[in-house]
């Protein structure tokens, strides 16, 4: 943020009489702001989106009255959510049932700070990109679980249970499938596996093809994450025909709001990481976007980076609307006995790939066989 | 559990998903499959044995009453008094469709066929005295003021031809009977349901 | 259930108990049932009933014989034809009616879409209790196909009241027979459909086999009829076994469940003999279609109607179970005493039963396996 700033006061001589940390505080609260109003605006849209493929999945329309073919529809549910009454129930416990919603909405849209939307476009390019998504997404758990209990509602207490337990269970694998990026890149950086990802083979320096273990990483992965961030057919927490709504069943208005933008920017954080992680993240086949201007690079690289991250939200929408619900103890039983030995038995793999092979992937031997 | 079922286990996960999402996807990129009617604009036809709200004629209805004996609801009122002319005039003739179950029955029972199903089934209201149906326009009290008249002016009348038949008979006695009272609960053949 | 503390101390938890119901989304309407759990696990689950009695039988008593046949249609609203058709045949049987063979064919194909309808609503709610909202809307879709049928020939969607004493309320509307076939022809193929977007799903395969297994004699031992019944491997369908009607005339199959991913007698079972019902129905319509005679639909009933004094019991197959309907007259127009045995309640017997030691989840899939309805088990 520092360098942003002291480019920005380069470029601009009328601020060089500003303290720089004034600078670099208002630039570090406007990419705030930028992340904020695209996570929102990500959040709003996929919502109206996740109806409308429910609609087309199951012959019908879905939602068309609001604006031209429903396309305001999620501005009148989020005007309406708004302007609710905001129920505390008598019996709870107000400040953590005030708090929880706070939690789980930071918890995900901290996320956005470290996804690289394109080539210069990062709000944090933290070398440790990858574990702060991961660790700050955790903090979701504590969230449910404090909206669960403080809701004073066995429903949403059973709820936060299942919660709490199913995210530490998938933790184990989601961190453990994405290892693989960071052993071919060499780098937690998020910016940096990107990058790794780049070269001229189009679409097969992507990670996904670099080999077999690879490729069924990014299978494992987006299972896990699914479960991580509690999407169908993992949706336990919320799990509507059994427990009612799970964990957030006794919210309304705008704090409802949160969990459920929440919700979504989850989604988006696990298409996000898959895109960069594997399928190339903003890279555009057969372009060196670096070597573009800057404005029409990143412009093409955030192009890429959306296309794909939002493709991946579909198909996450797609299984959502196919596949009916685990049980717990199934639940459970996935993780332990199928996610985490398989996800160890690929970074093995990985690992031995990368070793025998000297770093180098499929693509890239065969580019070489061909000199 | 032996690897062999261990991994099959795995490849049927992902067969039938597949399998089941293969469905869901042509039915997602296939428009043709929307089957969703846009209710206020599009309606679907109504068929001809659509037992929506009930319609009397009254001018064709009898007010036999078979069709208050019928429902099983009680939801059918009516009131009727004998007119002039000996027929059933209707005072009121009321259907509660607030509690009316379409079941039909009444219509079949009518023996003129003047009540009928419509195809109407679009009434929602704040207030449920909205949802009793009145077919007879008039104040009941008016009717039945009204009928109770003429049967009075055609009693008289009856009475003046029989005075003038009496007298042409029997001058000497011309003495003009009483005319009945205007009292229309005097009007004879009236009931209630 | 004990745990340890660090200090090697017993750690006492407890049981908690929840309400589950009668506002719950899976209870399938207003079933209302108290869970005991340890965790997920439950230790114990008391359906508790009536929260929808309207006191039907009651009313029974009240109307006359052919004003009951509207409450019928209450009696189960999913599956009202076969309910109306039933009290009829109950009817007819007290004042030993002769019922016009047409009427007799038009009453078990509505009878035999009516079962399609229903066991697609118990086939979608219950993938819908299972998480899978998609097939339900699928179901709904196919079954709107088959209320525009009843709307033809009847007027309503719902509360159809079709039958009459002595036959049905009209003859088919030119062009029914001919919709209905379309209608066959084209669900028939929906059924493979269903089965490989969802019947053999591994998740719902795992969520359903050797959950709630209800060996056969048991089964019998608690009075369970119809699907339930058949699931647990016990051929028995009124339909074949003590025909009546025109049922006879008809080539069909009793499907039984046969344990193919679990233990005879799960849900799973429960759950397909209805899919293959499903087809079994369609093959009825198709023979009743071919052979339906021409003639009357409407016997002599005086309109007056006083069946002698006496009293009887008829018992048909409806999709919940047998429905049977004990009427005792005592010569008047309306009925001296009327008891109805419906399916689901007799279902619900069972229910504590087997549910001990299952998890919450599954309590939702013995609910929907039982394709239990509200307004029969509570009348
Ligand atoms: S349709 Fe049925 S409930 Fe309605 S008025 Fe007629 S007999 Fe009564
Ligand atoms: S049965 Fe028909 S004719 Fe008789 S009172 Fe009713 S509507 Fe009128």
């Amino acid at each position: 943020m520092e360098a942003l700033a002291r480019s920005l006061v380069n470029f601009v001589p009328v601020l060089g009489g500003v303290p720089l940390w004034t600078i670099t505080l208002l630039v570090m609260v406007a990419s705030a702001a930028v992340v904020l109003v695209f996570a929102l605006t990500f959040e709003g849209v996929g919502s109206l989106v996740l109806r409308k493929v429910a609609g087309d999945i199951q012959a019908r329309i879905g939602p068309n009255r609001v604006g031209p073919n429903g396309m305001l529809q999620f501005l009148a549910d989020g005007v309406k959510l708004v302007l609710k009454e905001d129920i505390i129930p008598a019996r709870a416990d107000r400040l953590l049932f005030r708090l929880a919603p706070y939690f789980v909405f930071v918890g995900s849209f901290a996320a956005f700070v470290v996804v690289p939307f394109g080539v210069g476009l990062i709000a944090a390019d933290l070398n440790i990109g990858i574990y702060y998504v991961m660790a700050v997404t955790s903090l979701v758990v504590v969230g449910i679980l404090l909206a669960g209990w403080s809701s004073n509602n066995k429903w949403a207490l059973l709820g936060g249970m299942r919660a709490a337990a199913q995210i530490v269970s998938y933790e184990i694998p989601v961190g453990m499938a994405l290892i693989p990026a960071v052993l071919v890149a060499g780098s937690l950086s998020l910016q940096a596996i990107v990058k790794s990802q780049g070269g001229l083979f189009g679409i097969f320096g992507w990670n996904l093809f670099h080999d077999p273990f690879a490729f069924f990483s990014f299978l494992l992965y987006f299972t896990a994450a699914q479960a991580e961030t509690n999407q169908t057919p993992f949706d336990l927490p919320e799990a509507e025909s059994e427990l009612v709504s799970g964990y957030n069943v006794e919210y309304s208005g705008i704090r409802f709001g949160l969990f459920f933008l929440a919700e979504f920017g989850d989604m988006f954080i696990v298409a996000a990481l898959a895109t960069a992680c594997f399928l190339g993240g903003w890279n555009v086949p057969f372009v060196s976007v670096a070597a573009l201007p800057p404005v029409w690079g990143n412009l093409l690289s955030l192009g890429v980076f959306l296309g794909k991250a939002f493709t991946m939200v579909l198909i996450m929408m797609w299984v959502r609307w196919t596949l009916p619900r685990l049980r717990v103890d199934q639940l459970m039983r996935m993780s332990w006995k199928y996610m985490v030995p398989l996800t160890f038995v690929n970074l093995l793999g990985v690992s031995l790939w990368l070793l025998l092979f000297h770093g180098k992937g499929i693509p890239q031997m065969i580019a070489s066989l061909f000199g | 559990m032996g690897l062999k079922e261990y991994l099959n286990d795995i490849m049927e996960a992902v067969v039938t998903t597949v399998k089941g999402m293969r469905i869901t996807a042509a039915y997602g990129v296939d428009p043709k499959e929307e089957v969703t009617l846009q209710y206020p604009e599009e309606r679907w036809e109504v068929p001809e044995r659509f037992r929506g709200f009930l319609h009397n004629d009254i001018k064709v209805c009898t007010s036999c009453t078979m069709c208050v004996k019928v429902c099983p609801v009680d939801c059918i009122s009516l009131e009727a008094v004998r007119g002039a002319d000996k027929k059933m005039v209707l005072a009121f003739y009321d259907i509660n469709i607030g509690r009316c179950m379409y079941c039909g029955l009444c219509v079949e029972a009518c023996p003129v066929k003047s009540l009928k199903h419509t195809g109407g089934y679009e009434r929602a209201s704040v207030d449920r005295g909205e949802l009793i149906l009145h077919f007879v326009h008039e104040d009941a009290a008016e009717i039945k003021a009204r009928v109770a008249r003429q049967v009075a002016e055609a009693a008289a009348k009856a009475a003046e031809a029989q005075a003038a038949s009496r007298a042409a008979e029997a001058p000497a006695a011309a003495k003009s009977p009483e005319a009945p009272p205007a009292d229309p609960k005097a009007a004879k053949g009236e009931h209630r349901e | 259930m004990t745990g340890m503390t660090a200090r090697g101390e017993a750690l006492r938890t407890q049981e908690m108990t929840i309400n589950m119901g009668p506002q719950h989304p899976s209870t399938h309407g207003v079933l209302r049932v108290i869970l005991t759990t340890d965790g997920e696990v439950v230790t114990r689950a008391v359906p508790d009933v009536g929260y929808l009695h309207r006191g039907l039988e009651k009313i029974g008593e009240r109307v006359t014989y052919a004003q009951f046949m509207p409450f019928t249609d209450r009696l189960d609203y999913l599956a009202a034809m076969n309910c109306n058709c039933a009290w009829a045949w109950a009817v007819e049987k007290l004042a030993k009616i002769e019922v016009p063979e047409r009427a007799e064919f038009l009453r078990v194909i509505v009878a035999e879409l009516n079962r399609i309808s229903s066991h697609l609503i118990a086939f979608g709610s219950f993938t819908a209790d299972m998480g899978a909202f998609t097939p339900f809307l699928y179901a709904i879709r196919e079954r709107e196909r088959v209320n525009d049928l009843f709307e033809m020939i009847c007027g309503n969607r719902l509360t159809y009241n079709y039958a009459r004493i002595g036959g049905v309320s009209g003859d088919a509307p030119p062009g029914f027979l001919e919709k209905t076939k379309e209608f066959l022809d084209y669900f028939e193929p929906k059924i493979d459909e269903y089965n490989n977007l969802i019947s053999y799903n591994k998740i719902f395969v795992h969520r359903l086999a050797n959950v709630a297994v209800i060996p056969a004699e048991e089964a019998v031992a608690y009075g369970m009829t119809g699907p339930n019944l058949r699931g647990s491997g016990v051929p028995f369908d009124l339909r074949r076994d003590e025909p009546y009607s025109v049922y006879p005339k008809f080539d069909f199959k009793v499907c039984v469940g046969t344990g193919e991913r679990g233990k005879l007698g799960d849900c799973f079972d429960r759950y397909m003999v209805r899919i293959n019902e499903m087809r079994e129905s369609v093959k009825i319509v198709r023979q009743a279609l071919a052979q339906i005679p021409e003639g009357p639909v409407m016997a002599k009933v005086p309109r007056v109607f006083k069946p002698p004094a006496g009293e009887t019991y008829f018992r048909s197959e409806c999709p919940r179970g047998e429905t049977g309907i004990y009427v005792v007259s005592d010569g008047s127009a309306n009925p001296f005493r009327l008891k109805i045995r419906t399916g689901s309640f007799v279902t619900m017997n069972i229910f504590e039963k087997v549910t001990k030691g299952l998890m919450i989840a599954d309590i939702v899939a013995v609910i929907g396996s039982f394709d239990i309805i509200l307004p029969e088990i509570d009348r």
